[in-house]
Formats: C-alpha cells, structure tokens, sequence
C-alpha cells in the first residue's frame, strides 16, 4: 500500500529540509527540534515505566491516543538530541491507520537520511517506529474488543 | 617500520630511542582514519583496544600459510601451529608471572572466566550461607555469575563499599570477611572509575582468613605490571581484546591446586583423557577446562599484542598514561560544568564524567562529530551508577597510543556541547 503523500506532509517537510543540509547542519537541526519540542509541554505523568521505551541510553517515553482509527503520538526523551529524533518520528507518523502505520518501514527512516550522523541513532528510529506500530495494534484490539 | 623500528608483521624485542608516541600510531592503520571528516580520536579502549599490525599480520599469516586444527593432526600444519599455539600460553605465563603454562586456561574472555570459576570452583566448594565478597564497582560480568550461583546454592553476595573517590572502603572490605566468606571476587582495575584496588593487601587479609581471591584483571593488566605471584593472587581473569589483541580469547589463570580439585566446565573434545559410553575421564588441567576447538588464530594473536606490549614496555606505557591522565584530569577539571567520578590517587587513564545540565548521550554525540570515540552509559556496572547517583556517564579510555592533543581535541568539543545543549 503507497501511503497518499498528504499524510505524510510532515515527513515530507523533513526529508525536503534535511536533504539539502550537510551532516553537521543536520545534526544541529535535530538539536533544535529537540529543543523546540519542549515548547509543548509532555505530560508529566506519561514520564512513568509505563510509557517508557527500553533498551536506549537515554529514555524514551511516548504516550498514544488516538481519534477514530487514526492514531497521534508524542514523544518525550532526557536527551536533547533523542527528543528530537523521536519528535521527528512521532511528528512524522501521527494521524495514520495502523494499517497505514504497518507501511512505514526501514526505507522511510533511511528517506531522514540521517544514517550517517551513526548507526545506532537508525537502529533506534527503527525500534521507536515498532513500538508506535505495537502501540496503534494493541488499541485497534481494545477497541475491537469493546 | 613499527614504534620498535621494525618491519611490521614482526613483534620486536628491543625499543631503540625510548616511548614515542608518533611512532606506536603508526603501528595502528585505524588511527589513520577520518571520522566525520574529524581525525578519529579514540577514546574507548577501555570497551576495546585497537590492534597493531604485530597482531593483524600474525593473525593474517596464520590463516593464509599455517592454518588447520590444533592437538588433533598427525601432520606438519598441526603440529607446527600446535606448538606456537601453545607457546602463546608459556608467553602467557610470562607476561602474568604465573609459575607455568599449565595455570592458564585459555577462554573466550573474562567474563567466561569468571562464569568458569563460578560454574566450577563454586558450584564444587560454596554452598548454601555461604558468602561471596565483591565490590561496589564490579564489572556485571563478576556480579551477574555469583548472583545466578547464589540463586542455584544460596549463598550469599556481600558487596564492600567504595568512598565518594572511588577508593575501596578497606575496613568494610575487611569487615566482610567473616566466618561464613569463603570467596572474594573483586576488580584489579575498575572500569568505570579507573580505581586502581590495593589488590596485594586485598588478597593478604583474605588468605589471613584463609579465603581464596579472584581479581578481575580487565583493565588493569592493559595499564600496568602484573605479577601474580607477588598478588599471590588465586585466580586473575582478563580478556585479549582491551590488550590490543583479539577478542574472544580470554584467560583465566589459576593457582595450581585449586584447578585440579575444579571439575570441567563444558563437556567435550579436547577436554577428555578417555571416553566409553560407560565412563569419560577428563584431562588434567588447563585442558580439563578448554572443550572443543580452541580460539587458535585469536591466541596467536594474543600472543602477538603480548610481545608488542612487552618490547614496548609497561613500564613506559603505564608512564605514558600517567601523564595523558594529569593532563587530562587537569583541563576537565577546569571546566566548571564537570563532575569528574573517580578521583583514587592510584587510577588508570579512565575518566569518567558528566556535563552538568547536559545528558552524557548529547556530550557524547558532540564529541563523536568532532572524531572523539568515547562510550556512553552504565558501562556494564549498574550499581556502581546508582551509588554514584547517575544514570550514566561519558566514559573516555585511555591507551598508550593517545595523546595530549587528541585530550585537547575532547576538550573542544566538550566546549562546543556547552554551546550547542547548555
């Protein structure tokens, strides 16, 4: 399935920004998405256990909610440079299906280009984008269960 | 040429002109390398060293010219690396001081050897109470084997306390060893703080009560002389791959009549005297306690990075480091927005810090774009962080083959975090 390109216009609007700045441009870009995201304040009581996504080395949490069958999430982390990372994920694929959520693979989190700033950074984006893809099914199935 | 004035694939023997820092990088191909456009500054040795060409040639040599199996062929190739095989065992011994080759055992790396001893010595000679001492600032691999021993046989874990330096509570170690202690695990060199322990009087107050002792030699053997005869030491456990060789090749040295009452840790080949369906004897040690075919290529390795680090020299290395880590304790400690963890007056060039408002993960990806590796976490000691009270720090580790300038380089770019997250 090609996910209509209007439900991507966040993504979108990052590739097209990243794409012509170098490495290091790059890398300040995320700082600075990290360090806007507090702008809009994370719930408080979503930084719990609960949320939390482990095996990083920094925390990652992200809250779910959704509105119909469309799913939204937010992104919190105790790193500058992760919290821009995981807004950029969760900015990107908020107000899809889990269907559509399913469609998001390895090539759109390469599409950020941002493999070269390390690897590890990559392999995490990816473990943010399963965990966003878990989290869309669990509530389908909560849902379906009502 | 290598730093021994050599042609490298050849380990020298005599160092003409005394330590030359220039001269040992040039025996590293990787220090050549651009990171990020950014010469790489590598500052994780203590995770792994990086391997001179002493140790990539020996290695390439043997597998393009003299590879088969070991202990087994009645052929030329098979004796012939049989017998540099286990030479590298007698270089071994020599390297530790142990009295004989046949007191090291050859693993995959520390933390196998010490999963051995746990496995072995303690499933045989501890039993339920009885105590194992550790540190406040072991390693997990000598924490996590006597936890799953203690949840096997019930003995008990008893942990010694360290000062707000580092420094090993020497009265609360000696504390511990009461009636029901019956062994002392404790690290020659912390990871994370560089602490260097009072090793000899360590294991001098617990032979006083007649306990055995292991050091955990990880570290500590990458940075300065190590005797273990003068520790009187009952097992020391290191790993290859932080002594600029290989990894998975690891030892465990052991006192001579402790391993014989061990029983074998895996069963199979080259373990074995004798096998029938009825009944298998077992081989004396140190072959009782190595099943299967060994680590070969990674021995002669080893080997390898052993005669490097010895022409050099470690006295010269450890002088070295000595004074990268003033230098380098000198110009964080400057920096008001440092906390420096781990401040013993005996210490390795292991630093260990935080950017005070920062996150280690931010500092440490500042630093990896301007070419300075360094690691960033809890460095496999979870509790040492907890008593510390952090979540995790930026760890530089240092090695014979840095210098000043790659200090000031970290220096930078730690200025340059302050400007970009503070």
């Amino acid at each position: 399935m090609t996910i209509a390109a209007e439900k991507l216009a966040q993504y979108n609007e990052y590739v097209e920004a990243l794409e012509i700045l170098d490495e290091e441009s790059r890398f300040e870009y995320i700082i600075d998405i990290g360090k806007r995201a507090d702008q809009t304040p994370f719930p408080a009581e979503a930084m719990d256990d609960a949320h939390q996504m482990h095996g990083c080395m920094s925390k990652v949490w992200i809250v779910h909610g959704h509105d119909g069958d469309r799913h939204n999430f937010r992104g919190q982390s105790d790193a500058i440079i992760v919290k821009g990372l995981v807004s950029m994920m969760t900015g990107s694929f908020s107000g899809l299906t889990s269907a559509e959520l399913a469609d998001i693979t390895i090539d759109h989190v390469r599409g950020l280009n941002l493999g070269a700033l390390t690897m590890q950074r990559q392999v995490g984006m990816m473990a943010m984008l399963k965990h966003m893809q878990k989290l869309s099914l669990q509530a389908d199935r909560a849902d379906a269960a009502d | 040429m290598n730093a021994l004035g050599q042609p490298t694939g050849r380990a020298g023997h005599n160092l003409a002109g005394g330590f030359d820092v220039d001269r040992i990088r040039q025996d590293f191909p990787i220090l050549s390398r651009q990171i990020h456009g950014k010469p790489l500054v590598y500052f994780d040795s203590g995770a792994s060293a990086q391997k001179p060409h002493a140790v990539i040639d020996a290695m390439t040599q043997v597998l393009e010219n003299e590879y088969t199996n070991v202990h087994r062929g009645a052929h030329y190739l098979s004796q012939t690396l049989t017998d540099r095989y286990e030479g590298v065992r007698e270089t071994i011994a020599r390297f530790i001081n142990a009295p004989s080759e046949n007191q090291i055992v050859i693993t995959r790396n520390t933390t196998e050897a010490i999963n051995l001893v746990a496995a072995t010595y303690g499933r045989k000679f501890l039993g339920q109470g009885d105590g194992v001492v550790v540190s406040a600032m072991e390693h997990h691999a000598n924490i996590v084997p006597w936890q799953m021993l203690r949840d096997e046989k019930g003995i008990e874990l008893k942990v010694a306390p360290i000062d707000d330096t580092g420094v090993l509570d020497m009265d609360a170690y000696a504390a511990l060893l009461d009636g029901n202690t019956k062994l002392v695990a404790i690290t020659h060199c912390s990871n994370v703080l560089g602490t260097i322990t009072p090793a000899a009087e360590i294991v001098r107050l617990a032979h006083d009560r007649g306990i055995p002792v292991l050091l955990d030699g990880s570290q500590a053997v990458v940075h300065g002389i190590v005797d273990v005869q003068a520790l009187d030491a009952d097992f020391y456990v290191f790993t290859g791959h932080k002594l600029y060789g290989p990894n998975a090749i690891g030892v465990l040295y052991g006192k001579a009549e402790l391993l014989a009452q061990m029983p074998p840790y895996q069963g199979g080949g080259d373990m074995i005297a004798t096998v029938t369906f009825e009944k298998t004897t077992y081989q004396e040690p140190p072959y009782r306690f190595e099943a299967g075919t060994p680590p070969i290529v990674e021995a002669i390795g080893l080997g390898a990075a052993i005669d490097y680090v010895s022409a050099i020299g470690m006295e010269a290395i450890t002088a070295h480091e000595a004074s990268l880590l003033a230098y380098a304790t000198e110009r964080l400690t400057a920096m008001p927005d440092i906390q420096l963890f781990g401040t013993a007056p005996e210490k390795a060039a292991i630093l260990s810090f935080i950017q005070q408002g920062i996150h280690p993960f931010d500092t440490a990806a500042t630093l990896d774009r301007a070419g300075v590796a360094v690691r960033v976490g809890q460095h496999c000691a979870e509790p040492l962080m907890a008593r510390l009270g952090v979540d995790g720090t930026v760890r530089a580790s240092l090695a014979m083959y840095n210098t000043t300038a790659e200090i000031d380089t970290m220096i930078s770019a730690l200025e340059r975090a302050r400007t970009l997250f503070g």
